[in-house]
């Protein structure tokens, strides 16, 4: 199989602000490998390894293109200027034509991020393929792929044949952060840039027509020794008609 | 490590030896590693790669500038020699034409305000975020070649006899010909390495700071600055609490940076908190105003160079090794001003053209890296830390962080305080305050011949 793994293409959360009247500051945050990004990368080069196929690389923007390189992988392309996109299918769009132009992909990887929900299912979207989001791993079994997702009561295995957009959530933090000789090695690999206008015209971002903060919820902390504290919990129930 | 995995260039050194030194046959992976991606490290290895040499800068930080807390008043005339344009070409803030220097006591303030064209032809100072700057050193970095690394953090020298040969770092090693540290006022490495000793708490400082967001126009109206102008205030006095040390605010463009630097021995006596301080400071009526509606955009702390003559009496070199900006102790704290960042890359150059003479003579030995000690003596760097030596013990008298900025209120509260009393000629009002200050005439005497031989 030909896997892609897309790598770094959002800005970390953690990096903005939210300001008064509700709209983000994202203070010239660059591109970053979200916390998804490691385990996803785990997954292409699983499913790689079982079918004795390879991996390549793919981000977007002004993130570090050797983040991948720097972790094993071969070979990189990378769209240089892309904008950070509010709008996830335009995020897509850029991603799924690189997809594109990389050629005979059966398998694309990536990370599903908490804050762009959207990207992983629009890629699928752009390029007619089947989306398989929220997964936990996956292998390949005959020439189709077993993706693993898990809820709180049951783990479900799901076959699809390719071609794939696999959408991986980590469940822990496994980064492994590469030694300064990978980092050397990671220089020598090829990485191909691609201007976005050579492959697409992502159309207009969305624009917003306004923000704000969340209603704060107000709440009442009862803090002393337990028996005040639960006293006091149910008193306060009773006040409030809850009991 | 993978196999057929292919590294940086191999070289082979030596052979014969020359002059009875010992030459080693090791293959070197880079000409030069420097260690900390700040301005000494960025700078030191931008000169050696426009030079033609093959330079890595390795820095643990995720991004370069990431670590470094964000900057302050980068008297900047130095980086003229490494960038041609510096001041309109870098990520530069504010030029300051402005300095206020403001005794500060609990609900009065004199302040002595110096704007001055001249400050602006040419640029001398300017005012600068350091992730900003930092960001932009490393790209005009590796546009020279080097080879910026970020996100690794060096654990160890490798010393193979008296010779530097490298850095360790988890289980890789990387060789070079020369290791320059430039890894900022901890310098673990240089603890490690036997060169520095553990400094003691006096000559060590904490700054604590934030940076608050401002709209340009509000900078522009609060600070009487237009433009790309700014302001720079040292404040003594009530803004530390008594602890040795000072305050200050910068203004950025679209935001100031405001805080205090305590030295660390005295900041224990007092039994205060740094952040305590800190936020005392930012309340003070004085400083509220400046910075009131701002949204705080960073806050952060880092030790500083209390005593920077001191540190650096202790050797800048090794065979194979050499210590630049805050890892060498190039801070000079002069209560008016800090100074770090132009010290840093004045070192980092004079290191530079030593190492370049070391690496095309071959020669890597103690010898061939005291020629930067040597030539920095030469420098401005050398000469202000001689100049300067005395300032840190100046700064020790406690009559500075209380008693003068009393009096000196005191001596215009005669004078502007016209309460129906008669008046007094300026000399009486003066004496009236000295008296009542209760500082003695010899200790004034004595303050006032220290300062000027200090500073
Ligand atoms: C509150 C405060 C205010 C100041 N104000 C001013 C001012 O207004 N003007 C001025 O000129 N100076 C000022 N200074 C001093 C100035 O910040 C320093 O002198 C200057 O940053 C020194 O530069 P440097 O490159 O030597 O070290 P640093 O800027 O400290 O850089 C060292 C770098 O090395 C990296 N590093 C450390 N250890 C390792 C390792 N083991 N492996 C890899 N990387 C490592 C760090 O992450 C860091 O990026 C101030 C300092 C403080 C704390």
């Amino acid at each position: 199989m030909k896997v892609v793994i897309v790598y770094t293409w959002a800005r970390d959360g953690a990096n903005a602000a939210v300001r008064a009247d509700g709209t983000v500051d994202w203070r010239g945050a660059k591109m970053t490998a979200g916390e998804d990004d490691p385990a996803a990368l785990a997954v292409a080069k699983r499913l790689a390894e079982d079918t004795g196929g390879t991996v390549v690389g793919l981000t977007i923007g002004d993130g570090d293109a050797s983040w991948v390189l720097a972790r094993g992988v071969g070979e990189a392309f990378s769209v240089t200027d892309v904008p950070p996109y509010a709008d996830n299918a335009a995020t897509a769009r850029v991603i799924a034509a690189a997809v594109e132009r990389i050629g005979a992909v059966d398998v694309v990887v990536m990370g599903d991020s908490k804050q762009d929900p959207g990207v992983a299912p629009a890629v699928a979207g752009h390029l007619g393929w089947t989306a398989l989001a929220g997964l936990d791993s996956a292998s390949a079994v005959d020439g189709r792929v077993a993706a693993v997702r898990r809820s709180a009561t049951e783990q479900q295995t799901i076959s699809a044949a390719p071609p794939l957009v696999l959408g991986v959530a980590a469940e822990a933090d496994v980064d492994t952060k590469p030694g300064m000789k990978e980092l050397l090695a990671a220089r020598k690999r090829p990485l191909t840039t691609w201007p976005m206008g050579d492959l697409v015209d992502p159309g207009d971002d969305v624009r917003s027509t306004g923000t704000r903060k969340p209603d704060v919820v107000a709440a009442t902390l009862f803090d002393g020794d337990p028996a005040t504290s639960a006293a006091q919990l149910v008193a306060a129930l009773r006040a409030d008609g809850v009991l | 490590m993978p196999p057929g995995l292919a590294l940086g260039r191999h070289r082979v050194v030596g052979g014969a030896a020359r002059d009875g030194r010992v030459e080693m046959s090791q293959e070197v992976d880079f000409d030069v590693i420097v260690v900390g991606g700040g301005v000494a490290g960025a700078v030191c290895a931008y000169r050696l790669a426009e030079a033609g040499h093959e330079v890595v800068l390795i820095e643990r930080g995720a991004e370069p500038g990431s670590k470094n807390l964000s900057g302050g008043v980068f008297y900047c005339r130095v980086m003229e020699q490494v960038f041609p344009g510096f001041v309109d070409e870098a990520p530069v803030e504010r030029r300051v034409t402005r300095n206020v220097l403001s005794f500060l006591n609990a609900s009065s303030h004199v302040n002595i305000d110096y704007w001055d064209a001249r400050l602006a032809e040419p640029v001398n100072a300017v005012t600068v975020l350091r992730a900003r700057l930092d960001a932009w050193l490393a790209s005009r970095c590796e546009a020279a070649g080097v080879m910026v690394m970020p996100g690794v953090r060096v654990d160890e020298l490798i010393v193979e006899g008296e010779q530097c040969v490298g850095v360790r770092a988890g289980d890789d090693e990387l060789r070079a010909h020369v290791v320059v540290e430039a890894d900022g006022v901890n310098s673990f490495l240089a603890q490690n390495a036997g060169i520095r000793a553990k400094e003691p708490p006096k000559h060590l400082a904490v700054g604590v700071k934030s940076v608050i967001g401002l709209p340009r126009t509000v900078i522009e109206d609060r600070f009487h600055v237009i433009g790309s102008d700014g302001v720079a205030y040292a404040f003594v006095g009530d803004c530390t609490q008594a602890v040795a040390g000072g305050g200050f605010l910068y203004t950025n463009l679209e935001s100031v940076s405001v805080g205090v630097v305590l030295r660390l021995d005295d900041l224990a006596t007092k039994g205060l908190t740094a952040s305590d301080v800190h936020d005392h400071f930012l309340a003070h009526p004085a400083v509220a105003p400046l910075i009131d509606g701002g949204e705080l955009l960073e806050y952060g702390c880092h030790l500083t160079i209390e005593d920077g003559p001191t540190m650096v009496a202790h050797d800048l070199t090794r065979p194979g090794l050499v210590l630049i900006g805050d890892a060498a102790g190039f801070t000079l704290n002069t209560g008016l001003t800090i100074r770090g960042m132009d010290l840093a890359a004045g070192s980092a150059i004079a290191a530079a053209d030593a190492i370049g003479a070391a690496l095309a003579a071959g020669d890597y030995s103690q010898q061939a890296m005291d020629a930067y000690p040597a030539a920095l003596a030469a420098t401005f760097v050398g000469a202000d830390m001689k100049t300067y030596a005395r300032a840190p013990a100046f700064l020790e008298v406690p009559r500075m962080y209380r008693d003068y900025g009393l009096l000196l209120a005191d001596v215009f509260h005669g004078i502007y305080d016209l309460d129906l009393t008669p008046r007094r000629h300026l000399l009486g009002t003066a004496t009236r305050a000295f008296k009542g200050s209760g500082l003695k005439l010899r200790h004034v005497v004595r303050d006032g011949w220290a300062a000027v031989r200090a500073l």
